[in-house]
């Protein structure tokens, strides 16, 4: 008896170290395939409200929705918002570095 | 501010890296700093265009290889142009156009990104105008192109395919992207087999203009006509640097000043 309670200690033990190192590997495995290429073709087949901003973001890089607004003219408001639904969406990513939160194709 | 402009078309053979080497040309003659930029990957041709074999193409900088500065070959001398005259070129070898074929989504992606950093040439470099030659149709290399500049000619003969074609691509991509665009109608057939004898005149092209303007619901930046001593010469002759006073020269020179003030 206590031979197997031993071997069911171990088998614990070990799924322990194993599972936060599997979650790891599949969160970041995960995220990898989750950022759909902004393509031009995938651009084309996005709602039009959207593909502006898009293509600006993909032109910059790494924008704020204030410097993305600044360059599409709509309100900072309605780009925060069209921004965060391509994130959404898996097209693009978000980082906050203190106050300000930036929006980006690649890192 | 410079202007990025694509000259593109629905399908091959419309005349697209004629015009685009001629406009080049013209706008290097009035004194404006030019960068011609041959963007179709599948059939290069403006190494033929310039008897030019480079070290580095548009391959390599937009495999992220090389910065632009080494693709760019400086012509102003050659042609003693007014103004700079550059011109960078695709990768013509069977490797190179195989290798563009096989591309994936994501090197597409950054492809694009690296065609919209041209703009820094307007700065860096004093350039007015970049002029891209694309490959014909929907495919990557074309969009990215239509994607990244300010200005669309679309170039079409007046054969029923080509019409069909650019009216799709007017409203499934340039207005998809609120892109500005124009046609250039080529080859236009004139009632007689020598031009000189009937050219287009204003009132032929006023009446094909508005004609074809409600067929296409955009502006005509221009027309030329089918001139058989043109589709004689070799590709390696561009008229506008050598022979300035052709009417194919003239009627480039109008488009341009259409582009101009667009």
């Amino acid at each position: 008896m206590e031979t197997l309670a031993s071997k069911v200690d171990l088998i614990l033990a070990s799924q322990k170290k194993t599972v936060p190192l599997r979650s790891t590997e599949e969160k970041k495995a995960k995220n990898e395939i989750s950022l759909e290429a902004l393509d031009v073709m995938t651009l084309l087949s996005l709602p039009d409200h959207l593909r502006k901003t898009a293509v600006m973001i993909t032109k910059l890089g790494r924008a704020t929705a204030a410097d993305v607004a600044r360059e599409t003219g709509h309100a900072r408001a309605v780009e925060s918002n069209y921004l965060n639904q391509l994130v959404a969406m898996k097209h693009i990513q978000r980082e906050r570095k203190g106050k300000k939160v930036y929006f980006y194709v690649t890192k | 501010m410079g202007k990025i402009v694509t000259i593109h078309s629905s399908r091959g053979g419309t005349g697209k890296s004629l015009i685009s080497a001629n406009t080049a040309a013209v706008l290097a003659n009035k004194g404006k700093n030019v960068c011609l930029l041959d963007l179709d990957f599948r059939a290069p041709t403006m190494h033929v265009v310039f008897k030019l074999s480079p070290e580095y193409w548009l391959n390599n900088f937009l495999n992220r290889e090389c910065e632009i500065e080494n693709v760019l070959y400086d012509l102003t001398q050659r042609y003693n142009t007014k103004g700079k005259f550059f011109v960078g070129l695709a990768d013509p070898s069977m490797l190179g156009i195989r290798e563009m074929s096989m591309k994936d989504r994501k090197w597409e992606m950054k492809a694009l990104q690296r065609l919209l950093s041209l703009r820094k040439l307007f700065e860096e470099k004093k350039i007015d105008y970049i002029i891209f030659d694309t490959s014909p149709g929907v495919q990557y290399a074309s969009v990215n192109a239509v994607v990244s500049s300010d200005t669309v000619v679309v170039v079409t003969t007046m054969d029923a395919i080509d019409v069909q074609g650019t009216r799709s691509m007017i409203e499934d991509l340039y207005e998809s992207f609120g892109k500005k665009a124009g046609i250039l109608l080529n080859k236009v057939l004139l009632p007689y087999s020598v031009p000189s004898l009937s050219p287009l005149t204003e009132g032929d092209r006023e009446s094909l203009s508005k004609q074809l303007k409600e067929m296409f619901g955009i502006p005509i930046f221009g027309m030329i006509p089918c001139y058989c001593d043109v589709l004689r010469t070799s590709r390696t002759v561009i008229l506008a640097f050598q022979n300035p006073e052709h009417p194919f020269t003239k009627d480039i020179e109008k488009f341009v000043g259409v582009l101009e003030e667009t």
